[in-house]
């Protein structure tokens, strides 16, 4: 095997595991979305006629299984757990006197989805912060409650992986620098520079239940994803024009965390949104959005059977997904 | 049911006090397990105690199931210092675990008028159902007014509620139930 090379791509994740065979039992990994993972070995499945390798892990805080195909190790941002230096560097972000909060719901939601899935712990904590001071203005509504929770659940284990300590300690780490004692003050050093996000992945539900086995809900990407890149990018570049004359931001898959209490804000603030997005959805040549839901779903098994053929194509699409993004709010930098 | 252990002499009113306002917060069942010594093997040069390892190492009456463990302790609770140094310790908590300590150093004085003695109460009330929160794996919340933001906030009011927010209790409801099936 391999040694994982140090360096990422750039601005990716720090530790972006681009190499699967890099991957040694006893491995610590951070699954985004799911938590600090530890690699047990290797196993070959069939799933409908088809081997499928895969890296077999456990979650530590559970033990839970979880199995991850090899082919998209990179692509669900399956990466080293932070070291302890780039931890250090989080919390003189999160010590950071706090920007605005983003106001606009639809790019808060898109923007802290994109931040959890490949925003590496430093996107975990924007998440956190970025919550944190929108509670200052308002309470948060259930959803974003939630969020904020589960990022801080996220942001606790890895800092307690890589530091070592129990997790309650690392969550008052974590808040001695969000909302330190009356008199403290901190000596802070320029936080590291948060990566910059991808044009966000389509966000579906599971197509099969074979699929549901694996654990390959709610990372955004399924097998039945990867052939649609093999199986007709005209028909997705239709539909991606489509979504975009309709203005469709908030019709994406996200559209239900748009919860009831947000609802009411939308009418005025989706036009001039959906203005703002399209340039850079533009600038990359063929990204890969969702295809118009009626068209893929029927598809799904031809789909399936055509992602074991065309499992590399993934990458390719995702590269082109990168368009610039503004920097995400939190510290000052 | 959660069993209280001290570790320093506390007032017995001042306990049924705590074991009443505890039933109030998460719906079980307290018990007043009695005093024990602390454990020499936690403490650190200095005077000072090392709160995950008094936690470890502090003796306590055998539990069944989901049952839970809180110390009180008087000891002044050290903590690994982080990036930006030593948090200020009122307790430690074995997240998702079994055992949670309250310190009672850094309450104010319980003092011996029926108003301090209420306040003292209130604050001891407050930090243990923050750990015992913890122990049900709530996180710190951002609410001034729920037991789980952190118990060093400058937006704590000089008396703090002792009880969860709405989000917090639900969450332990929750997970109460779960450990229970
Ligand atoms: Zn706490
Ligand atoms: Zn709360």
């Amino acid at each position: 095997m391999k040694p994982e090379s140090p360096e990422t791509e750039a601005g990716s994740a720090e530790g972006l595991i681009s190499d699967p065979s890099s991957l040694k039992p006893g491995d610590r990994v951070v699954y985004p979305n799911q938590g600090v993972c530890r690699v047990t070995g290797a196993d070959v499945q069939e799933i409908a006629g088809q081997k499928l390798e895969l890296v077999r892990m456990v979650r530590e805080e559970d033990g839970a299984a979880v199995l991850i195909p090899r082919a998209k190790v990179s692509s669900v941002g399956l990466r080293r757990v932070a070291s302890r230096s780039y931890i250090e560097g989080v919390f003189h972000y999160l010590a950071a006197q706090s920007a605005d909060p983003e106001l606009d719901w639809k790019i808060r939601h898109r923007d802290n989805a994109d931040r959890l899935v490949t925003g590496g712990v430093l996107g975990v904590a924007e998440v956190v912060k970025g919550l944190h001071s929108l509670s200052h203005i308002r309470p948060l509504p259930t959803k974003e409650r939630e969020q904020y929770d589960s990022s801080r659940h996220l942001l606790v284990a890895e800092i307690s992986a890589s530091l070592g300590v129990p997790p309650s300690v690392a969550e008052d780490y974590v808040d001695y620098a969000l909302m330190p004692p009356a008199g403290v003050t901190f000596k802070l050093k320029p936080p590291p520079r948060p990566v910059e996000l991808p044009v966000r992945f389509a966000r579906r539900k599971p197509v099969v239940k074979a699929e549901e086995e694996l654990g390959l809900d709610d990372m955004g990407l399924e097998l039945g994803e990867l052939a649609e890149l093999g199986e007709g990018a005209a028909a997705e570049e239709g539909g991606e024009k489509g979504e975009e004359a309709a203005g469709a931001e908030g019709a994406e898959g996200e559209a239900g965390a748009g919860t009831g209490e947000e609802a009411g804000q939308a009418p005025a603030r989706a036009a001039p949104h959906a203005k703002a997005r399209p340039a850079a959805r533009k600038a990359a040549p063929a990204p890969k959005r969702a295809a118009p839901k009626k068209a893929a779903r029927p598809e799904a098994k031809r789909a399936r059977a055509a992602a074991k053929a065309a499992p590399r194509k993934a990458a390719p699409a995702k590269a082109a997904r990168k368009a610039p993004r503004k920097p995400a709010k939190g510290g000052k930098r | 049911m959660i069993r209280i252990v001290t570790l320093a002499p506390y007032d017995a009113a001042d306990l049924a006090w705590l074991g009443k306002t505890l039933y109030t917060a998460f719906g079980l069942g307290t018990e007043i397990a009695g005093e024990r010594r602390p454990p020499a093997s936690a403490e650190l040069p200095g005077g000072r105690t090392d709160a995950e390892k008094l936690v470890q190492a502090a003796g306590a009456p055998r539990v069944v199931a989901d049952d839970k463990i809180l110390f009180l302790a008087a000891a002044d609770l050290a903590l690994p210092p982080g990036p930006l140094g030593e948090p200020p310790a009122w307790g430690f908590s074995q997240q998702g675990g079994e055992r949670a300590v309250v310190s009672t150093r850094r309450l104010p004085a319980r003092g011996s008028t029926e108003a301090s003695v209420e306040a003292w109460r209130r604050r001891l009330a407050r930090e243990c159902i923050h750990f015992i929160g913890h122990l049900w794996e709530l996180h710190h919340c951002y609410d001034p007014r729920c037991a789980m933001h952190p118990s060093w906030s400058p937006d704590l009011a000089p008396i703090p509620d002792a009880a969860l927010c709405n989000f917090c209790r639900e969450k332990s409801e929750r997970k109460i139930r779960l450990a229970k099936t």
